[in-house]
């Protein structure tokens, strides 16, 4: 009896350890709930050190930060990282890997425009939802009517048409020209990213009535570039607007010195112009006074310009940044933009998918994207988000996105343009100190 | 009318057939010899470009010593892939040695990026600039095409005054055949590999004054120097010599009237028709 007793008293005892157990795990297993996302960068191959290699820091001290706060709305995030090779079909194998066998919920990421372009078709053919972060090219949207692919970036065209507007505004002032007597030269990688690029740049030069002396594209991997020179030199432009990656940038500026090119001005137009200390790495002090064109840099943003909560977001990046590369001279713009970018993935996308739209499926989030309404400020790029509805020339692009113009002057980096944001007027005209400086 | 800038476009396509001259020497010498051809070859080039900025910018060793020890350097690391890679091969498909130095190239290049990163690196000197008129001429090109001429008369008389240049020449010709006469092959083979690795490190040098050096350097280099040795004809060093400046003054001229790209189309038009006109090379025989 006593015995039966005693065997009831441990069956139930055992019951209520199990129930607690059980009871305990429940919010264990309700944490671990995830989304799998797909994160393609170039990590080898020229478009890494060009680049790409910075934007994968950003997004990764993004994902890194949520992940240790906790997640997003009970889901935690789960990274698979894949190298995109710096190769548009590597791009496009590894898209189509993590959708099939890795079974991704998206895709992040995507540095250079000429693996943007098709990946993004593959992508929506799958369904799934695609993130862009970087990439800039108007054709990776323009009339594909994408209906899962979403880009918060400013696109391609609008690069080239900042450069242009600003010489036009200061042509007769510090020219001392009309525009249609300024003189530029357009010079670009032959991708889709230094074609749109240049696209801008001649509907720009077309508006403001600048003269374009030369238009001329060559390829990233050119062995040289010397005829371009002699061309140039035959032009003479006042200004050369270029748009490159980074090896075939410090090719350029190495024989245009050899060469005796001199210009007045030089404004880049992203990518290997966006990072300064690899810039000055490859051309020295050659590079002071250039001009660039890309997103304001996250830390060149007036912290009253932008929601207050951002601010020690920014304060976050730049110290996983300079922990992680410690030799930085100045703070990369690409960081800033891939952070940004994921960032407002993370805390306005994600959140709403899964709030509103009861998950995480390509279906939710395109909604949730869909409905974004981040007025200016919103972002630590300081511009707000909203997307062009799918009817839209351009759907899935960012409408409230722009590019400043930067100016690179000792070691310091100062907006210029727009007018709105400037924090110094251009020096548009070289110094005598200057290789390249028109004598 | 004088045209100053079609001038220097024809000087700057004769300092870049230089380059690729220079280029296109050691690779026709390990074809001609040894009868493999060396997918990896600009990927040698890269490591001894990579072994002259950590010496001359890390280590700080003069530049003259480091240029020595560079071309050591990757001469030993041609007797190697000789040894390791392509001895195995010798008697086997081409194909099948096409592939294993190709698995060399793609080897090269990942252990460059895991050792050295896949920042762009240069030593950051910067030769003087001959200026004649509006001309501006780059000394570093000017010194590769110098160095191109010396090094392709020094392996010439090497080639047509020593014992083992004479051997070199007498395989190239017959590889059954020598060592019946008592010629020791294998050693050959691994003097032709060194002297091979030794001018890819001598273009090393050279190229890293000029270009950044990163992982996927070869890249640019690589896919034009084939292109110049088979139109020079494969093994034919005078041919690949002469084809460099053919190809270069076509990238160059042409890139001046035209788009930059139409300069190589151009040249890759020229090669095509080339092909069929004289199949084995610029300076070769008909048959």
């Amino acid at each position: 009896m006593v015995r039966r007793r005693l065997a009831r008293m441990v069956a139930a005892m055992a019951l209520i350890a199990v129930a607690s157990v059980v009871a305990l795990a429940a919010p264990a297993i309700a944490q671990e709930k995830k989304i799998k996302i797909g994160v393609v960068y170039d990590l080898t191959g020229p478009f890494a050190g060009g680049g790409s290699d910075l934007h994968y820091l950003g997004a990764k001290i993004i994902i890194d930060y949520i992940n240790a706060h906790g997640g997003v709305e009970g889901y935690m995030i789960d990274p698979v990282y894949a190298d995109a090779q710096s190769k548009p079909d590597v791009a496009i194998n590894e898209a189509v890997r993590l959708i099939e066998q890795e079974k991704v919920d998206m895709l992040l990421g995507f540095y250079a425009s000429a693996e943007c372009v098709p990946t993004a078709a593959r992508i929506e053919q799958f369904k799934k939802f695609m993130w862009i972060t970087t990439c800039i090219a108007a054709p990776v949207l323009e009339n594909r009517h994408l209906k899962y692919v979403f880009r918060p970036q400013p696109y391609g065209t609008q690069w080239g048409l900042a450069s242009t507007e600003m010489l036009t505004y200061y042509s007769k002032e510090v020219f001392g020209k009309d525009p249609k007597d300024l003189k530029v030269a357009i010079i670009h990688e032959d991708g889709a990213y230094g074609t749109d690029v240049a696209r801008g740049n001649v509907e720009g030069a077309a508006k403001g009535g600048l003269q374009v002396v030369l238009n001329e594209g060559y390829s990233v991997t050119s062995p040289d570039l010397s005829s371009l020179v002699t061309k140039l030199k035959r032009a003479r432009p006042d200004v050369i607007l270029h748009t490159g990656y980074n090896p075939d940038i410090s090719l350029f500026l190495r024989q245009a010195r050899e060469g005796g090119l001199r210009f007045q001005a030089l404004i880049g137009h992203g990518a290997g112009y966006t990072d300064y200390t690899k810039l000055k790495a490859a051309s020295g002090t050659d590079v002071n006074y250039f001009m660039d064109v890309d997103p304001i840099s996250i830390w060149e943003v007036k912290p009253d310009a932008i929601q207050p909560e951002l601010r020690p977001i920014v304060q976050m990046v730049g110290d996983a940044y300079m922990k992680a590369r410690p030799d930085t001279v100045l703070k990369s713009a690409h960081v800033g933009m891939a952070a940004s970018n994921t960032w407002l993935f993370m805390t306005k996308v994600l959140p709403r998918a899964i709030k509103v739209y009861g998950g995480v499926d390509a279906e939710a989030l395109r909604k949730a994207a869909t409905d974004l309404d981040v007025p200016d400020g919103g972002t630590m790029l300081g511009f707000g988000v909203k997307f062009e509805p799918e009817e839209s020339v351009m759907s899935g692009q960012n409408n409230r996105a722009y590019p400043v113009v930067i100016q690179y002057i000792d070691d310091k980096s100062y907006v210029v343009w727009p007018k709105a944001l400037q924090q110094r007027p251009p020096l548009l005209k070289l110094p005598d100190s200057s290789p390249y400086a028109a004598k | 009318m004088f045209d100053i800038y079609l001038l220097e476009a024809a000087i700057n396509g004769i300092l870049l057939g230089g380059v690729l001259a220079l280029l296109a020497l050691g690779l026709n010498l390990i074809f001609g010899v040894i009868d493999v051809v060396w997918i990896c070859y600009a990927e040698l080039i890269m490591m001894g470009m990579y072994g002259m900025f950590y010496m001359v910018s890390v280590f700080h060793v003069p530049f003259l010593i480091a240029a020595l020890l560079t071309i050591v350097l990757v001469a030993a690391m041609g007797v190697v892939l000789h040894l390791l890679v392509i001895a195995p091969l010798l008697n086997a498909a081409p194909i099948n040695q096409l592939l294993a130095t190709g698995g060399v190239l793609a080897f090269l290049q990942a252990l460059a990026t895991v050792m050295f990163g896949i920042d762009f690196r240069n030593l950051g000197i910067r030769l003087p600039v001959i200026e004649v008129s509006d001309m501006y001429i780059s000394y570093a090109r000017l010194l590769a095409f110098g160095t191109a001429l010396a090094a392709m008369v020094a392996v010439y008389l090497f080639l047509s005054r020593t014992y083992t240049g004479t051997a070199i020449r007498a395989i190239a010709q017959d590889r059954q055949i020598m060592p019946l006469m008592g010629v020791d092959t294998r050693r050959i083979y691994l003097v032709t590999s060194a002297i091979g690795g030794g001018l890819a490190g001598l273009a090393a040098c050279l190229l890293v004054l000029q270009y950044d050096v990163h992982p996927f350097i070869g890249l640019t280099f690589g896919p034009i120097t084939f292109m110049i040795c088979v139109l020079g004809g494969l093994g034919n060093m005078i041919g690949g010599f002469v084809a460099a400046f053919v190809f270069a003054e076509i990238i160059s001229v042409a890139g001046l009237y035209m788009d930059l790209e139409w300069g190589y189309v151009f040249a890759f038009v020229f090669f095509i028709v080339m092909m069929f006109i004289r199949p084995r090379g610029l300076l070769a025989r008909r048959q």
